[in-house]
């Protein structure tokens, strides 16, 4: 388990370390000279080349990327131009409320895709499995922008029980955590349906009909139990896909995450930002994976003995 | 073999269904497929089916609901909704149709690479996976439109850098599984490269795989291309495409429904027949492969 672990973190370490150098060099190739987009338009050359200085943007690329991660390491990720505030301090602002948000849309989808899965399996005929398969096929296929709109019409304009956006509490999260849950759920839902059924059809579960425990009980807590797994992975996996739809709920939904904070950077061009929000919340994904692979490995022990 | 009476695990359903059944098409496959056909055939005669020209602008209709002379109503400078969803199909499916073609051909190679490659780079294809998976395609894309400028080639570029990791992880598991039987080894052991073993042993076995993956990955393309071009990131105004409509109504969404609900519509109904393509083929070989065992 300790060699399993150890692997498993060096190899997290290096995914952040390669995705910060990329983030970092294909910002400072591609962006053009930060100084001139900071700098006023017809702004004179020692300007200019003062900005530069600032920026440190006058040394090779290799030493910028190295006082880069030795300040980034400290926290320090750079100043905002847009916002003229420490980028990490405005992570750290946006960061909770995404994080929230996307920790309520995934509960909402577990939940749901664990009782649909669950009824879908164990009564393929029932009602239950028709809403699953149209669940699982509608929402693989409507954008969540346009799901997000639809809830706004409907639940804050037409009806008024909710905010159409903003951020005020909880309240907030409900609509765009509705719209991001339907947008992940299929791929939770069909996973858990076929390992649910591959797992019903084992012989310990018929044992438990024949002593006589209750359907819903052997199916809830016998059988889940063993069919979780796979879901976990599948969450650990859409980790990226989760937070992609998490951003365009932001926007829709005008909810100051880190969604939203990043496209106002893009609009203004404001790279070191980008370049900070990008390096964070790929890292926390990272991390993430890295949680669900060892609690994996954990639970399963062919897992950790598998050589690599 | 036409004359063979339904196998004992048929259900009622697919009795009834007589031709479909007897061909080993599910349901799914056929409606997707209908669906899809008309979709295609509105976008590719948008020319004769659109009442206006998608961008002829009217001020004196300006966001009028529905109506019969304006079908999905007219948009905020009085454009004609319905022409535009026709007209702005066309760029929404050629794009996500480009997209497709590459994020498959791309992620078929990663995957074979990482299955058939020279094993230093195996590694490399596993963690560049982990890596694109890592990273949520939106934030990517923010990250490269802040550098470059949006254009039609970068949309694609950024659909392809979204989609191959998943196509890679799928190919290199079925690769990874024919490699280990027999007929791969049998092929190695008579000298076999392992480029010849991919591309004349292995790849047909993986293409029916391929095929299911097209269909899905054109689904998630087309749902892409929109949340880009509604994020600002896609297809620039004045081009018509279905998610860029949808930006242009977003702003009227408390008092125009129309014109975020029919792009809205457009995206759904097309990405929906393509998953329904995808699952209806899936279910088919697996029906086809049921069938086999049996005999």
């Amino acid at each position: 388990m300790k060699s399993y672990i150890l692997r498993q973190v060096i190899q997290a370490a290096i995914v952040v370390a390669a995705i910060t150098v990329a983030v970092f060099v294909v910002l400072r190739l591609s962006a053009g000279d930060p100084a001139r987009i900071r700098a006023p338009v017809f702004a004179r050359p020692d300007v200019i080349e003062q900005y530069r200085r600032d920026f440190g943007i006058d040394r090779p690329i290799i030493e910028q990327l190295g006082s880069f991660v030795s300040r980034a390491v400290q926290g320090d990720l750079g100043m905002s131009f847009r916002f003229q505030a420490p980028v990490s301090d405005l992570i750290l602002v946006a960061l909770p409320k995404t994080l929230a948000l996307a920790g309520v849309a995934l509960v909402l989808s577990m939940v749901l895709a664990v009782f649909l899965g669950a009824m879908a399996a164990s009564r393929p005929r029932s009602a239950w499995a028709a809403i699953s398969t149209a669940l699982a096929t509608l929402g693989q296929s409507a954008p969540v922008f346009w799901t997000g709109a639809l809830l706004v019409m409907l639940f804050a304009v037409n009806l008024g029980w909710l905010p159409a956006g903003g951020y005020n509490g909880f309240s907030s999260l409900v609509l765009p955590a509705i719209a991001v849950a339907l947008s992940i759920v299929p791929t939770q839902l069909r996973v858990l349906r076929s390992s649910m059924r591959g797992v019903l059809g084992e012989e310990y579960i018929r044992t438990a009909h024949a002593f006589g425990l209750a359907p819903a009980r052997i199916t809830f807590v016998y059988a889940l139990k063993n069919a979780l797994l796979p879901l976990l992975t599948v969450i650990g996996v859409d980790v990226g896909y989760l937070l992609g739809g998490v951003i365009v709920a932001e926007v829709i939904f005008a909810f100051p995450g880190i969604g939203e904070l990043a496209l106002v950077a893009m609009k203004a061009r404001d790279y070191p930002l980008i370049q900070g929000i990008t390096i964070v919340t790929a890292s926390l994904f990272v991390l993430v994976n890295l949680v669900v692979d060892l609690t994996y490995a954990a639970i399963d022990p062919r897992i950790r003995m598998e050589q690599p | 073999m036409t004359m063979a009476a339904h196998s004992p695990d048929l259900d009622e359903g697919e009795a009834r269904a007589g031709f479909l059944a007897r061909h080993e098409l599910p349901v799914s496959l056929v409606a997707g497929g209908i669906l899809l056909a008309l979709i295609l055939a509105a976008v590719v005669l948008a020319p004769a089916l659109a009442p206006a020209d998608p961008n002829a602008v009217d001020l004196k209709v300006i966001r009028r609901p529905p109506s019969a002379e304006h079908l999905f109503g007219t948009d905020a400078i009085g454009r004609d909704l319905f022409s535009r969803v026709l007209y702005g199909g066309q760029v929404s499916l050629l794009v996500a149709g480009a997209g497709m073609i590459g994020s498959l051909t791309f992620g078929a190679v990663m995957g074979m690479l990482r299955a058939f490659g020279p094993w230093f780079l195996r590694p490399v294809v596993d963690r560049m996976i982990d890596i694109q998976l890592a990273f949520p395609y939106v934030l990517l894309a923010i990250a490269i439109t802040s550098a470059v400028k949006p254009s039609v080639p970068v949309l694609i570029l950024l659909m392809v850098l979204a989609g191959w990791a998943g196509v890679a992880r799928v190919v290199r598991a079925i690769a990874l599984q024919e490699r280990a039987k027999d007929y791969v080894k049998a092929a190695e052991i008579l000298g076999a490269s392992g480029l010849r073993i991919s591309l004349f042993h292995v790849f047909p076995g993986v293409l029916p795989g391929l095929m299911v993956l097209a269909a899905m990955q054109t689904a998630a393309m087309i749902v892409f291309e929109a949340t880009l071009s509604f994020l600002g990131m896609g297809i620039q105004p004045p081009t018509a495409s279905w998610g860029g409509i949808m930006l242009e109504g977003k702003d009227y969404i408390t008092s125009s429904w129309w014109l975020t609900t029919f792009p809205g519509l457009a995206i759904l109904m097309t990405s929906l027949s393509l998953v329904l393509i995808g699952d209806g083929m899936e279910a088919r070989s697996e029906r086809l492969r049921a069938k086999e065992t049996e005999a």
